[in-house]
């Protein structure tokens, strides 16, 4: 059923854009949801196609060729870096404000702390010259509310080590689409920088 | 990605817990909110065979492979003597699908917003239920049942505060899973078991005791 759906959509509409301004209601089939649906596919934009490249928890990815890196968040932070000078890019979905919190974990891409100077460290490894660097960031929800009034407010704790590690690092941080109790769905142009955020099932949003 | 990731559905016990105590804890839940099911719907409701996975906590989305798939959650934390975290997952056209049958009404459209949050709800109280009363009644422990939380949003983003709260006491998550099916073949469900550390202790001695 669903698959059909989604089959149908895209045969009747392929455009993401598009597809975004039909009407829906807080629990339907979302369009622009099912149109993600795919694991693969290509955005169509009005100048050019990007290839998405999806980034797992825990992850980072720092990419040099036009596509676009996304990824879902909850109470994680995505962490997107632009380098404006030579039009490249990385993300990290960090889980934890830091590294400390456990020992002997050489995922330097879980934790905030040591994931925004390893982003930014493979950033000036891949290009020409180490200028431009600009910060993205969107997530630190929180959900569910016994999960929060538990286990401390991690969404928020997250939000706060990334700040915390950019300024560090000397890196700027241009937007943010954080806390809520939404998740949200990151997609980072690494050509433009551009970042779009879809907060649980509402429109989506540039930042 | 080199770390190793188990899937059993035998027992084959690592250091601490015995993972078979905790699959056959989850399987007699699990029976139990198929019966409870079959009845609300009036037709056969099946269970896979339940599953217990261990893997590194950030493992699990790339594991289940649902990314941005629509999912409704509905969540429901024990607390008590032992704690415990329990998630009933339907994909968003599954939960809809649910709540038109509950509301005995023909078309997944016809269901209002409201009508179906409160039957998704009720699923939810009831399946955990279910669940519930197999965990005290096997561990003997007093647990309480906080009201139900649901939420609507993309699979990852659902599981990751979960995957988190896992983290933070243990390197590995350890969660139990089953899937529900409708007579027509139709997966209808996920329900995951994120037991606490306390909880795989107090299952494991459960064990010995029974044993010795």
């Amino acid at each position: 059923m669903w698959t059909r759906l989604c089959n149908l959509l895209f045969t009747v509409n392929p455009l993401n854009t598009s597809l975004a301004k039909l009407p829906q209601n807080s629990y339907g089939a979302k369009p622009s949801l099912a149109s993600s649906f795919a694991t693969s596919k290509v955005v169509q934009n009005s100048e050019k196609s990007f290839q998405e490249v999806r980034v797992d928890m825990a992850d980072m990815k720092v990419e040099t060729k036009p596509v676009v890196l996304i990824t879902n968040v909850g109470s994680c932070v995505a962490i997107c870096i632009h380098d404006s000078v030579n039009k490249s890019g990385g993300l990290a979905h960090i889980m934890l404000p830091d590294s400390k919190i456990t020992k002997n974990d050489v995922l330097v891409s879980k934790y905030a702390d040591t994931a925004v100077p390893a982003l930014a460290e493979a950033l000036r490894k891949s290009g020409r010259s180490s200028f431009g660097l600009s910060a993205k960031i969107a997530g630190g929800a929180n959900m569910f509310s016994n999960l929060k009034a538990n286990s401390l407010n991690i969404g928020e704790k997250n939000v706060e080590a990334v700040k915390e590690a950019l300024e560090n690092n000397g890196i700027k941080l241009l937007a943010e689409d954080v806390r809520g109790t939404c998740g949200r769905r990151v997609a980072f142009n690494i050509v433009t920088g551009k970042v779009h955020v879809r907060c649980g099932n509402k429109e989506v949003t540039e930042i | 990605m080199t770390e190793s990731v188990t899937t059993k559905n035998v027992e084959q016990s690592p250091e601490e817990v015995d993972l078979g105590i905790v699959l056959e804890l989850g399987s007699i839940g699990a029976g139990h909110a198929a019966t409870s099911l079959s009845e609300i719907f009036q037709e056969p409701i099946s269970i896979e065979v339940p599953k217990i996975h261990t893997m590194p906590p950030h493992m699990v989305p790339s594991h289940y492979k649902k990314h941005d798939v629509p999912t409704t959650a509905v969540y429901m934390q024990l607390r008590g003597e032992a704690e415990c975290d329990i998630l009933l997952m339907f994909e968003v056209e599954e939960a809809k699908k649910i709540a038109a049958m509950m509301n005995m009404v023909e078309s997944p459209d016809d269901v209002d917003p409201d009508m179906e949050a409160s039957a998704i709800d009720e699923l939810g109280n009831i399946v955990i239920g279910s669940f519930l009363t197999a965990l005290s009644d096997f561990t003997g422990a007093n647990l309480v049942p906080n009201p139900p939380e649901r939420a609507t949003d993309s699979f990852d983003a659902i599981l990751d505060s979960f995957l988190i709260k896992q983290m933070l006491s243990s390197d590995m998550a350890m969660l139990f899973d089953t899937q529900f099916k409708r007579a027509d073949g139709n997966i209808s469900g996920i329900l995951m078991m994120f037991p606490s550390r306390d909880l795989q202790r107090t299952l494991t001695e459960k064990a010995k005791s029974w044993v010795s």
